[in-house]
């Protein structure tokens, strides 16, 4: 990393990263560690692999924080890392609820019926 | 269907990018909201009407579709109604699981609990609908998740997923009289000290059960049962109007039909 890039996020509480590469690879891989543990047919376990792989394969080639953040646009490179977190997380506590299951009970009749007469 | 959401905005973030080169990447942002959500071709004849773009219900059914798909144990209908809004109808098993996903999930990022409401349908077997209103600044997006219960059964807070969720919830409680388990600090939030009932269930009456006034005698405010002095009047309960004029059966909204097209909001 060429030094600092920017002073500020110009969002309060949001520090600037000071490696975000190396936060973000550690933080997909985790990601994609906790993915590996789910179904292989499960939509969240593909459809998140799918967003992951290919952040990671930004964070991989671009070097340059600046032109990462346009690549994957979304939010600053600090904000980029934090949806990484709550993505983490989420995964986590996804291998417990296990939401790929059957729906566990249908509505009861008429529930979603709008207007009820 | 992966990453509809973002994908949809990217194509134009680029010819955006393009057009504007120097541009901040948070102005950017701005205009790129403006011109994904722009009404598209001529102006509304109409301005006082709302107008529908089918640019956007067409990428809130896709977005309602990946919801559905990667919570399938939950869900058990999505559907744009009759404004451009996105509503999902889950179990409330899923109250927590959903709205999680709805929040971290890199595709949604649901961020911001704007509102909780209640419903009170008195003639159903699960007489109370709770809607949650969620709101994404990433993507300036609003969703509203829906699920049910009755008198009794109680259903799971969403305080811990959301901060948000503690005095919403306490107001439904103090509505509706819908319990929430696990909620940290459920009180009455609205209504008066001593309050008994719950005013916005269909079976409170309009009076109230209880009146207040100052009694000179013992120089305090007294609460004492109503008395209402009116005749005996007949009132007609049917209304002459269709009531739900707008709000007609449109074709295709239900993605997940659990029994033949019914009328929608």
């Amino acid at each position: 990393m060429a030094g600092i890039q920017k002073m500020t996020t110009g969002l309060t509480g949001l520090a600037v990263a000071r490696h975000p590469h190396q936060t973000l690879k550690v933080l997909y891989n985790r990601i994609l560690g906790q993915l590996e543990k789910m179904p292989s047919d499960a939509a969240y376990r593909k459809h998140t692999s799918e967003i992951i792989k290919d952040r990671l394969q930004a964070v991989q080639t671009e070097s340059n924080v600046a032109a990462l953040e346009k690549r994957i646009n979304c939010g600053q490179i600090e904000e980029v890392i934090k949806q990484a977190e709550r993505e983490l997380s989420l995964s986590r506590k996804m291998l417990e609820w296990k939401p790929w299951e059957p729906l566990v009970a249908e509505a009861p009749q008429n529930q979603w019926k709008w207007p009820i007469a | 269907m992966a990453s509809r959401l973002s994908r949809f905005i990217r194509p134009i973030a680029s010819t955006l990018n393009h057009k504007y080169g120097g541009a901040s990447s948070r102005t950017l942002g701005c205009i790129q909201r403006f011109a994904s959500f722009g009404v598209e071709g001529e102006t509304p004849k109409k301005p006082t009407v709302a107008s529908h773009n089918p640019l956007v219900r067409q990428r809130l059914r896709d977005f309602g579709a990946y919801i559905a798909e990667c919570m399938p144990k939950y869900v058990q209908q999505v559907n744009v109604p009759y404004h451009d809004e996105l509503e999902v109808c889950i179990h409330p098993d899923g109250i927590i699981p959903v709205l999680s996903f709805l929040k971290d999930h890199t595709n949604a990022q649901f961020l911001s609990l704007s509102d909780i409401a209640g419903v009170d349908k008195p003639m159903l077997e699960n007489r109370f609908e709770i809607a949650y209103i969620l709101l994404s600044l990433q993507f300036n997006s609003r969703i509203i998740v829906k699920t049910y219960t009755d008198e009794l059964t109680p259903i799971d807070s969403a305080c811990s997923v959301f901060q948000a969720a503690n005095w919403y919830e306490r107001e439904v409680w103090d509505m509706y009289g819908v319990f929430f388990a696990n909620h940290p600090d459920l009180r009455r939030i609205l209504t008066d000290y001593g309050f008994e009932g719950h005013p916005f269930r269909k079976d409170f009456p309009l009076s109230g059960y209880v009146e207040v006034r100052y009694d000179d005698e013992v120089k305090r405010v007294v609460v004492e049962p109503i008395e209402l002095t009116q005749e005996f009047r007949k009132f007609e309960a049917n209304t002459p109007w269709e009531t739900f004029p707008q709000f007609r059966q449109i074709e295709g909204d239900v993605q997940k039909p659990m029994n033949p097209p019914e009328e929608k909001k």
